[in-house]
């Protein structure tokens, strides 16, 4: 019995399924999930695993595990899609920590969350003066959102009634060398217009340039390969393998 | 993945580790010792050519254990100890009947 192949059999597998599997349940992405979503990320990895090494057992009972597990972690996101009830129990609420600039400690008693918890999660949104914060609320996956008394909210071009074109988001033009064709298109743009803007650039040909990006405003951002950058800044600051 | 119980089945004469086994139990049980001996031989050649097919799809303990089985058998049927050879021979069927299931 050759157990290296077995395992790499097993591994293709295991491999393949969960590749499968993975995009069955959908884009949410790691940020978004919540606790119990963690879990059953991780049980559904550990089955994989046990697939692919535990040679001890066949391949079939690990395959039909992993089958269970992401047909319940799909049945769950539907049933928490199309009931609201369900969707609370599970995947909890958002809870409001601070309530009009004051701290709500027996929530933060009953969700197990710390002060120093959420001077961290404070901080890490920039804000490390309390007396700043008109609400902050514990998203059910962990995050904080906070929302800054009036005074302390950033000015927006909108409070000085500054006028400001339309931003949307760029299309790429040259990926890799290549050039996109089809966004092309989709600006209503030509090869002959791509040609002429990278020849103003000294550029003879789309393989030289590494992405070309056009924004909303028509300006287009090139990137070569080749830099011509003569002195690099290094921000390791510690000598070693780079 | 559940190719085993289909690939284990004998794909020739040579092939068929439960007849062997079977032809072994007979010849112990008449204590035939050489015969025995001789037939053990071709049961432990046909088993080794059953286990690249069934390796994927089989538990390894299952597939050492008949192994092992074997190994005793021909230690019990050297010494010529019926009731021994005739205990591992059972085993051995024992775990060839459990693979794939």
């Amino acid at each position: 019995m050759n157990e290296a192949l077995v395992v790499i059999v097993r591994g293709v597998i295991g491999f393949v399924t969960l590749l499968i599997f993975a995009r069955l349940l959908g884009k949410q992405q790691i940020s978004q999930l919540t606790f119990f979503d963690y879990v059953l990320g991780i049980t559904i990895g550990s089955i994989a695993a046990s697939l692919t090494t535990d040679l001890t057992t066949r391949a079939w009972p690990h395959w039909v595990g992993l089958v269970v597990w992401t047909l319940m972690v799909a049945a769950l996101q539907w049933i928490t899609l199309k009931w609201r009830y369900a969707s609370k129990y599970i995947d909890g609420e958002p809870t409001v920590v601070i309530m009009n600039g004051k701290i709500m400690e027996d929530t933060m008693k009953k969700t197990r969350y710390r002060t120093s918890d959420l001077l961290e999660q404070l901080r890490l949104k920039e804000v490390f003066d309390l007396s700043q914060v008109e609400f902050a609320v514990l998203e059910t996956n962990g995050q904080l959102s906070v929302l800054k008394k009036s005074e302390y909210q950033t000015v927006t071009t909108q409070d000085l009634n500054i006028s400001t074109d339309y931003q949307g988001i760029g299309t790429e033009l040259i990926y890799d060398g290549v050039v996109v064709e089809q966004n092309l298109k989709q600006v209503d743009l030509d090869r002959t217009w791509l040609d002429n803007q990278l020849r103003n650039q000294g550029i003879n040909d789309p393989s030289e340039v590494f992405l070309a990006n056009l924004d909303t405003q028509g300006n287009l951002y090139i990137d070569r390969y080749r830099d011509h950058i003569q002195k690099l800044t290094d921000v390791g600051d510690y000598p070693g393998p780079h | 993945m559940l190719s085993g119980s289909y690939l284990k089945q004998p794909r020739g004469k040579d092939e068929n580790v439960p007849g062997k086994l079977a032809l072994v139990k007979e010849n112990v049980r008449n204590a035939d010792w050489e015969s025995a001996q001789q037939d053990l031989e071709d049961t432990e050649k046909a088993w080794k050519k059953v286990i690249p097919r069934i390796q994927f799809s089989m538990e390894r303990d299952e597939i050492n254990n008949l192994g092992i089985s074997l190994a005793r058998a021909r230690a019990a049927i050297t010494a010529k100890d019926k009731a021994g050879a005739l205990m591992e021979l059972e085993e051995a069927a024992s775990h060839w009947h459990n693979l794939g299931n």
